[in-house]
């Protein structure tokens, strides 16, 4: 006898005493508490109240646990695990993530480009606005006060002065989701239309009247795939998961067919 | 031949002895928890982004769990840090139960902040394709066998299983003989000779947590921080100690330091020590002190030592902010620490955190108001001041995303709390009993339903959570420098999810500014300190306060602007508090002998929740000094800014399913923001510190 199979023979021998130990464990209506399990109690019980238990509390900590496990048993026993929601939803998940697993990690370069071309909308970087105001606040008649005050400007170029802003005076390259968030979509219609280094007013806000002063505008475009190769590939990525799972269950779909009582009121 | 067997047995064991004796084995032990992790995923670019000297109020959340966190998963969450942070930039996600979670407005930072304990373990488990899921000891894990149509039920099993995972059932240690009982002793690391614990699970969870927030991480235009929750507790039955920590680099450790490091936050402290020493700089977060059973703010340590000027020195270096307000309630005040305090009575939250029944939270040293006056009292004994703390408010959402809007909002466990009926806002339907009443029944469960007015109620206490809240940075661009520096500095405010904002300045020159000018913020800086700050005494002048807010423009407009006091008395120690309203609304002036501004005359309908448009304001401002002030003694000032009245979730959810509100909870809220305070340090002189 070759030493190889010496060897598998000592690890099956070893293997099936091992599932005997386990199988009858199972069986028998024997709770076994080992040494271990023992000091493991105890010693977490001390970790969170802070000084060893007393003998009563050993006591309760050991009955505890005495009955859980019979519960445990019994509710086995009962096949309470079986068809369980929780437990069938959970290995719906898992065979999703195995389908998903399936996919390539690194998508070819032509993959990633036609993906790219297809959704370039999502990498498209947003036009911003670089912009002064002043502002009159709507405790304030701020129509009147900022239509004077224009006026002045324009007909006798006083110095223009308003109420301060919560969030200051110049705004540098925020994109039009920036200007909405602070100012409110009204403000943001107003920027849009404006010609450049020319103050006007008064436009509205949520907050108020404004007179603004718009200095640049940076257009919006398409970055190149390098620029954006990092989120392209993760966006390849979990389309790909996608479509694979859809794609399983549509496969295997045909197989089943979905029994429901017609008579059944919803 | 024996004697010299024994004998080389004596020298061995003595050289141990002395090796041991000498500490000489500390050279062999590394700290695992120390190891140092760059996660940084892209190239950052160097871009010049614009700074604003009068900086910026950013908002942001910095309590959100994903289904990493063991209990999130129990939740049914499948939410994952990717999902949590699309969320914060504005995109919708689903909820476990199948609708739309979206923000009316992207936020400007975020951090997931998953419990660090079992990270990413509870998954592991249930998955039974798993190494660690072979194990007999996990099959505890998979009973979690409730049909979901039970939803509110299940509650009761799943926080069993919650508390289970948080105590003892499933922390076996493996035989001292095992090897990775001494791989956890030579790398300080206990979680590896814990049978249930596999560490390449944990730390590719915690990888992925930390790779998310750097891919996420945008300067310039959303922040975002690795962090994560240090869900500690004082003993099994006492009060929660949890604090979230975020890391102000991509630079992290290799794993979080949890509750199986050690349960007290000074052990804690002391590992963000040590990771500052190598160059990463994080700070600590308490929150729900609400449900701490008085314990998040005690007078002594962990321990149950007296507190030293070196503990309030490492606290104070570690938790520079407190969350006051989240979903779980808010911890201002409670009605019976601040009985003059007419909004003391606002979002409280008076159970103990995870406790199974809802046992009562102790409200002495569990609200922000409360600690503020322990600090001092402490400080007045000699102590120094532990609790010196700014404010912050988060959401704590187990769902990846928080629910900030009273009208849309699905609380945030999940499948337990994500519909009305769950939540006790609606009334039960006679299936829904007849199903919960059989379930209680046959799982020998107390009814937890409550009869009012001829309606049944879900009556699980999700009724005290709340739609909040927000942390907010005055920071000088959105970058995760320049917003962490923002908490260092405690110029922070937070808000019970309104966007609404507020400015705080004291010095002794405020009355000089004026209010109407463009640049009242840069004078307001250059002449004062701002919230957060100390505000030294002048030669014992009276301080001049100048306090700025602005309402949500999406929300209701602005009711009132409060400062609110407290200090100690020199001669005897006592703690006192006052509250002064120092703006109103519509042009109202505040009554010089009540300290109230008169009733502006905001109205909710409880029918439909619309409320009166023609009152309230935009902004308010005003300069305040304090009548009583007295230039010897300690004290601090926070703003509390409050909206016109509006409708509470659960009056919206009534409307939205046509029945009337429940009668028991309060129709309508004031939503809110609080400052950091600011602290008074008048001249030290020789009756101070009297230690007793």
């Amino acid at each position: 006898m070759s030493l190889r199979i010496l060897v598998f023979f000592v690890i099956g021998l070893f293997i099936f005493i091992l599932d005997i130990g386990f199988n009858s464990k199972q069986d028998s209506k024997d709770i076994y508490i080992s040494d271990q399990e023992l000091t493991s109690l105890l010693s977490a019980w001390q970790s969170q109240v802070g000084r060893p238990p007393s003998d009563e509390e050993i006591v309760n900590i050991i009955n505890n646990f005495v009955q859980e496990e019979i519960l445990y048993r019994e509710a086995l026993l009962l096949d309470l695990d079986q068809e369980d929601r929780i437990i069938k939803r959970r290995l719906a998940q898992k065979i999703t993530f195995l389908k998903q697993e399936t996919i390539p990690d690194d998508p070819s370069q032509e993959e990633l480009e036609k993906f790219f071309e297809q959704n370039k909308n999502n990498y498209y970087v947003p036009a911003t606005y670089s912009f002064s105001h002043h502002y009159f606040s709507k405790e304030s008649s701020a129509k009147e006060k900022a239509a004077r005050a224009f006026n002045d400007y324009q007909t006798n170029g006083t110095e223009l002065k308003g109420d301060p802003f919560f969030l200051g005076k110049n705004f540098y390259q925020n994109s039009a989701d920036e200007i909405k968030k602070n100012f409110g979509e009204l403000f943001f219609l107003a920027i849009e239309n404006l010609a450049l280094n020319k103050w006007s007013g008064p436009h509205e806000s949520a907050f108020g009247e404004h007179i603004i002063l718009l200095k640049e505008v940076t257009a919006g475009f398409s970055p190149p795939l390098e620029k954006v190769l990092l989120r392209v590939q993760q966006d390849y990525l979990l389309q790909a998961q996608d479509k694979a799972i859809t794609e399983y269950i549509n496969k295997i779909r045909s197989q089943y067919r979905v029994i429901i009582n017609p008579d059944y009121q919803f | 031949m024996k004697t010299s067997k024994s004998f080389i047995g004596l020298i061995i064991i003595s050289t141990i002895f002395v090796l041991y004796a000498t500490g000489f084995y500390k050279n062999f032990q590394s700290n695992s928890a120390l190891e140092i992790i760059d996660f940084s995923i892209k190239e950052t670019e160097k871009k010049n982004i614009p700074s604003n000297p009068n900086r910026i109020p950013l908002y942001g959340d910095l309590h959100v769990h994903t289904k990493y966190s063991f209990d999130a998963y129990i939740f049914g969450v499948t939410a994952t840090p990717y999902d949590a942070y699309k969320y914060a930039t504005g995109e919708a996600i689903k909820h476990p139960l199948g609708f739309d979670m979206k923000l009316k407005e992207p936020l400007d930072f975020y951090a997931v902040t998953d419990h660090g304990f079992y990270m990413g373990m509870i998954e592991n488990y249930a998955d039974t394709s798993s190494k660690m899921s072979k194990n007999e000891w996990t099959k505890p894990m998979h009973n979690l066998n409730r049909p979901e149509n039970v939803t509110v039920e299940s509650l009761g099993e799943r926080a069993d299983l919650f508390s289970s995972v948080l105590t003892q059932a499933i922390i076996q240690p493996y035989p001292y003989w095992h090897p990775k009982v001494w791989k956890a002793w030579f790398t300080k690391n206990i979680q590896v000779a814990l049978q249930s614990f596999d560490y390449d699970v944990h730390k590719s969870a915690w990888a992925d947590v930390a790779n998310t927030a750097e891919e996420f991480n945008e300067p310039g235009k959303f922040t975002t921080f690795i962090g994560y929750e240090f869900t500690t507790s004082t003993e099994v039955e006492g009060g929660n100690l949890h604090r979230n920590v975020i890391f102000n680099s991509s630079k992290a450790p290799i794993r979080p330091w949890t509750r199986i490091d050690s349960l007290n936050p000074e052990d804690l402290w002391t590992w963000m020590d040590g990771l500052r020493d190598k160059g990463v700089d994080s700070l600590a977060m308490p929150h729900n002190s609400n449900g701490s059973n008085g314990q998040m703010f005690e007078v002594e340590t962990f321990r149950g030592n007296p507190i030293s000027i070196e503990y309030s020195e490492k606290r104070m270096r570690n938790e520079p902010v407190v969350e006051i307000t989240q979903v779980k309630g808010t911890s201002d005040t409670h009605p019976l620490l601040s009985p003059d305090d007419e909004w003391a009575d606002f979002e409280i939250m008076d159970k103990r955190v995870g406790s199974r029944p809802p046992t009562y939270s102790m409200p002495q040293g569990g609200y922000v108001r409360d600690a503020y006056l322990r600090g001092l009292t402490l400080e007045w004994g000699g102590q120094g001041n532990p609790y010196k703390f700014g404010l912050i408010g988060s959401s704590d959402t187990h769902t990846g995303a928080g629910s900030f809007d009273e009208n849309n909002y699905w609380s945030k466990v999940g499948v337990l709390d994500g519909m009305d009926m769950s939540r006790g806002s609606v009334p039960l339907t006679q299936d829904r009993i007849d199903q919960l009443n059989e379930y209680a029944e046959i799982y020998d469960q107390p009814i937890s339903n409550k009869e009012l007015d001829g309606r049944t109620y879900a009556d699980v206490g999700f009724d005290q959570w709340s739609a909040s809240g927000l942390a907010v940075a005055w920071a000088e661009k959105n970058t995760r420098d320049a917003i962490f520096q923002a908490f260092k500095r405690k110029e922070t405010f937070a808000t019970t999810g309104t966007r609404m904002a507020v400015r705080f300045f004291a010095g002794f020159d405020m009355e000089s500014i004026d209010l109407n000018s463009e640049d009242m913020v840069q004078n307001a800086y250059a002449k004062g300190v701002t919230m957060g700050a100390d505000l030294f005494s002048e030669d014992n002048q009276t301080p001049q306060f100048l306090v700025w807010a602005q309402r949500d423009k999406l929300g209701a407009p602005l009711q009132r602007v409060q400062i609110i006091k407290g200090w100690v008395e020199n001669a005897s120690g006592t703690p006192k508090e006052e509250v002064y309203d120092v703006a109103c609304s519509d042009g109202l002036l505040v009554d010089p002998v009540t300290n109230r501004c008169p009733d502006n005359g905001a109205r909710v309908n409880i029918n439909d929740c619309s409320i009166s448009n023609d009152v309230g304001a935009g902004e308010l401002k005003t300069t305040w000094v304090d009548p009583d002030f007295d230039p010897t003694v300690k004290a601090f000032y926070y703003v509390r800014v409050l909206e016109n009245p509006t409708c509470r979730w659960s009056t919206w959810d009534a409307v939205k399913a046509g029945v009337s509100p429940r009668p028991d909870l309060h129709k309508t809220i004031q939503e809110r923001a609080w400052s950091s305070p600011i602290w008074y340090i008048p001249e030290s002189s020789e009756l101070d510190i009297i230690p007793l």
